[in-house]
């Protein structure tokens, strides 16, 4: 459903990507790997239209590389950003709310449906996001995507920040959704081993070009490449 | 086809040639003004020396620190009345008034900057726009001291007697001269401060204050003690301005005096050393002849709107001011490089 | 004796709350603006003062007061929108300071513009209460202006407005969005750059709204806003820059502070109100800087 060719993208006058390829087909999780500056984040900001990019980028058989971010949600593309980028000021119920701003239905199912699936959120749900946990941001953040009733989830480094154990929840809550919703996710990453574990496919991108292209199982157990790129 | 650009390296001795031809075309033009030019002339440039000292103090804080003042109108009169006040109560010699008239202006600069360490540029604007507001009301009020609304007269600066000028029919080019010669100081220690290691502490400071911080360069003293000679500068300035126009009095040094101040170094292009004259020397010529348009003084009216869609302008257009514009076009045409240190031998190896 | 003060007490008191409402409206419209924007608007007196000129001139062609406000307001909001969307975005990304000589640009070039069209004269501006003598109701034995009543409620009509719009509405959920974290608000489909332009609009039109009120009492004139925003400034300043509640208290208070040293300490001239009410506020803040009930921003380095 998503088609990348030739992607380039970049800050000012530096290209940070050169060239990408790469697509995600229906209700699947494909992830990007690569190390700290290889232009993971950019890759993502790319797709969802919030970094200068050129290049094709098809999403359902519509060119949004062209799309501003606002349209970009209303395709039904949503992200999950670096860092959970909550709405800090604003309380729980706010933040899911703000998700579902490019609705135009009434959205109190999913606000339930949300409740339900983190409990935690519906306790909290009066609260300033800001006052919770990283792991609550997180699965706020995740929530608040969701809002959008998006076909395609971007999800930028989630486990970054996180304790080992929330991350193991946090990729389980993300196959659980992938295989229930269907929505399709592309997650870049540098913590190789629990994406690889979720994903079908992956690549790995270093400084702005992919360099391994496959089977998210194969790259998996690949030791060669498990240890030159993944540091494992 | 371009041609490119001539190359030389800075501090080379080419660089340095090219530099003294540059001042001297300059000094040519402004000395042979001096002695040629009639009174009324030689008063236009004193004028435009007069702004281009408030405007390199103003040029000074905001060029450097990042932060903004609206109210350097105040420090003007400050420094403007104290000169008048010590000639015409206390028949002081007009030569000596300028160090109070400085120092003055560097406390109260002080005092004002003090609480501004505190915050961001946005209250220093602020609190300078109070004080650009109040200043005139200040002077209304305390009669006493200054003469209230009616201001004070007969400030005159006859040339002294080690001086070639004779009596008062000469003040206007004793003057024209005493203001270049200031204008020179001002801007010479406007320049080496920069090359100092405050200087460069400034720079530093309008960049990143974070980072700034944690170098070790001390906020504090940094942005008082620029605000306080940013201050001092204008004092000088109104010193000058009222010993010119031999009197004193509050319509002379309002708010829009302070704006004028700001369109001036906009002009100019901010953050660079002869900015404050280019830019006087526009705003001069602009001001004058937006008179004609019918207003009396200041820049009222239809003037008044032109100035302010200047200022628009000129920030969307060449944020860089003239001299922004002119560097730009100097670069077509001359390429000044860092000078390229020579590589130190790699540790171990045999030369 | 006693009975004699607690009436002028009461009296002074409505007057400061009164004038203290328009510093309010002022001041909230700053608050508006720095909120989504992070810029202080420096020309926001001139803004409004512009659109009070503008309900003037429309009563004396006939239109009743409270239409020509409703009109002045509707032009706050476009003349807002427009300096957002036309001169303030296209100028933030190039410094901060570029901003505020816009802004200041926008200060000098608005409030000559009032003169060349309407003169350097001062004007009457009618009052949407009613004004005449003797239109006032006694409080406790004092006799309070029905206008000063009507302002104080005015203020109160918006600030409930105010929070309706950005508790309960959708676009009141955007701007606050917006002002909390711009990049989130992208992710979530809004249209960043049009919030920001209602923002700065709303801004220009509780602005013209507090200029319109003042005018009657203040006598419309080229140099009325001047003080006014000042005070109004200093008392977003003062209340924590992003605090709306902050600035209406804030505003409130320095209405009172205001009537009170021009009632009660009249050794303390009329020119001398600004600087030492400015002295009151530069002691509040150099207490606690973020303000009284603002935020403490740490800056990630």
């Amino acid at each position: 459903m998503l088609t990348v060719e030739g992607l380039r993208a970049g800050y000012g006058p530096v290209e940070v990507l050169h060239g990408l390829d790469f697509t995600v087909g229906d209700g699947e999780i494909v992830v990007i790997l690569g190390a700290n500056g290889a232009g993971k984040t950019t890759t993502i900001r790319a797709v969802s239209g919030t970094v200068a990019r050129r290049g094709t980028v098809l999403f359902e058989g519509r060119d949004i590389a062209s799309a501003s971010p606002d349209a970009v949600v209303r395709a039904g593309v949503a992200q999950v950003p670096q860092g959970r980028g909550t709405f800090t000021d604003l309380s729980v119920e706010d933040n899911l709310m703000a998700g579902a701003y490019v609705r135009s239905g009434p959205v109190k199912d999913d606000l339930d449906r949300w409740y339900s699936t983190f409990p935690i959120l519906a306790e909290r749900r009066h609260q300033k996001a800001g006052s919770l946990s990283g792991g609550e941001q997180q699965m706020l953040a995740i929530a608040r995507a969701f809002m959008s009733r998006p076909r395609l989830l971007l999800c930028d480094e989630p486990s970054l920040g996180l304790a080992p154990l929330i991350t193991q929840d946090l990729f389980r809550v993300l196959q659980t959704l992938n295989r229930d919703l269907g929505t399709a996710i592309l997650l870049v990453e540098q913590n190789a081993n629990l994406a690889l574990r979720i994903a079908q496919r992956a690549h790995v991108l270093e400084t702005g070009s992919i360099v391994i292209s496959g089977d998210a199982a194969q790259l998996a157990d690949d030791d060669a490449v498990k240890a030159a790129y993944l540091g494992m | 086809m371009a041609r490119s650009p001539y190359v030389v390296e800075r501090g080379s001795a080419q660089h340095r040639v090219l530099q003294l031809v540059g001042f001297a075309l300059v000094g040519l033009v402004v000395v042979r003004a001096g002695l040629t030019w009639d009174n009324a002339g030689l008063g236009k440039l004193t004028d435009v020396f007069i702004i281009a000292i408030a405007v390199t103090g103003l040029n000074l804080l905001v060029g450097f620190t990042g932060q903004i003042s609206i109210g350097h109108s105040a420090f003007f009169g400050i420094g403007a009345y104290t000169t008048a006040i010590l000639v015409d109560t206390y028949e002081w010699s007009p030569g000596w008034t300028f160090l109070p008239a400085v120092a003055v202006c560097f406390v109260v600069g002080v005092v004002v900057g003090v609480p501004a360490l505190r915050l961001k540029g946005l209250y220093l604007a602020l609190v300078t726009l109070a004080l650009g507001v109040a200043f005139p009301n200040l002077l209304n009020r305390y009669t006493s001291i200054t003469g209230g609304p009616l201001g004070i007269k007969s400030v005159r600066y006859l040339p002294p007697d080690w001086t070639p000028f004779d009596g008062r029919k000469d003040t206007a080019k004793w003057l024209f001269w005493l203001s270049l010669v200031l204008l020179i100081v001002v801007a010479l220690v406007t320049s080496n401060l920069l090359r100092s290691r405050i200087g460069r502490a400034m720079v530093a400071v309008r960049d990143n204050e974070t980072a700034a911080a944690v170098m070790g360069v001390n906020l504090a003293v940094v942005k008082t003690v620029v605000f306080g000679i940013s201050a001092a500068m204008a004092g000088l300035a109104g010193s000058l301005f009222t010993l010119k126009l031999t009197l004193a009095d509050p319509t002379l040094f309002t708010l829009v005096l302070s704006i004028e101040f700001l369109v001036a170094m906009v002009i100019g292009g901010i953050a660079s050393t002869w900015g404050p004259v280019i830019g006087a020397l526009v705003f001069v010529y602009l001001r004058d002849n937006a008179k004609s348009f019918g207003e009396d003084q200041g820049i009222d009216g239809i003037g008044g709107v032109a100035f302010g869609a200047l200022l628009i302008v000129v920030m969307f257009v060449a944020s860089g001011g003239l001299v922004g514009l002119a560097r730009r076009l100097k670069a077509k045409v001359l390429r000044v490089l860092p000078r390229v240190p020579s590589a130190p031998a790699p540790p171990g190896a045999t030369v | 004796m006693l009975a004699f003060a607690t009436d002028l007490f009461i009296q002074r008191t409505f007057d400061g709350l009164a004038k203290g409402s328009i510093y309010a409206l002022l001041a909230l419209a700053l608050v508006v603006v720095f909120r989504g924007s992070g810029q202080l608007n420096f020309a926001q007196g001139e803004m409004a003062l512009f659109c009070a000129f503008f309900a003037q001139t429309l009563t004396l062609s006939g239109l009743p007061v409270v239409l020509a406000i409703v009109a002045a307001a509707l032009s706050g909001f476009v003349m807002g929108a427009g300096v957002e969307r036309f001169l303030i975005r296209p100028i933030e990304k190039k410094s901060p300071i570029a901003v505020v000589v816009v802004a200041v640009g926008l200060f000098l070039g608005l409030n000559n513009l009032v003169a060349v069209i309407w003169g350097v004269d001062a004007r009457r501006m009618p009052s949407p209460f009613p004004n005449e003598a003797d239109d006032f109701i006694r409080i406790g034995g004092a006799a309070v202006r029905l206008e000063r009543l009507g302002i104080i409620a005015v203020l109160l009509l918006l600030v409930a407005l105010l929070w309706l719009m950005f508790n309960r509405t959708r676009i009141g959920l955007a701007m606050r969005a917006v002002a909390n974290n711009q990049p989130s608000s992208q992710l979530v489909g809004i249209r960043v750059g049009r919030v920001l332009a209602i923002g700065w609009g709303l801004a220009g039109a509780i602005g013209a709204i507090g200029a319109s009120l003042l005018a009657p009492q203040a006598g419309l004139s080229g140099a009325m806003m001047f003080g006014p925003f000042i005070f109004a400034a200093a008392a977003a300043t003062v209340g924590g820059l992003d605090s709306p509640v902050g600035a209406v208290v804030a505003g409130l208070a320095l209405g009172l502070i205001d009537a009170y040293i021009v009632g009660y300490l009249t050794w303390i001239g009329g020119d001398l109100v600004l600087p030492v009410t400015f002295g009151i506020i530069l002691a509040v803040l150099v207490l606690k800087p973020s303000g009284l009930l603002g935020s403490v921003r740490v800056e990630r380095v």
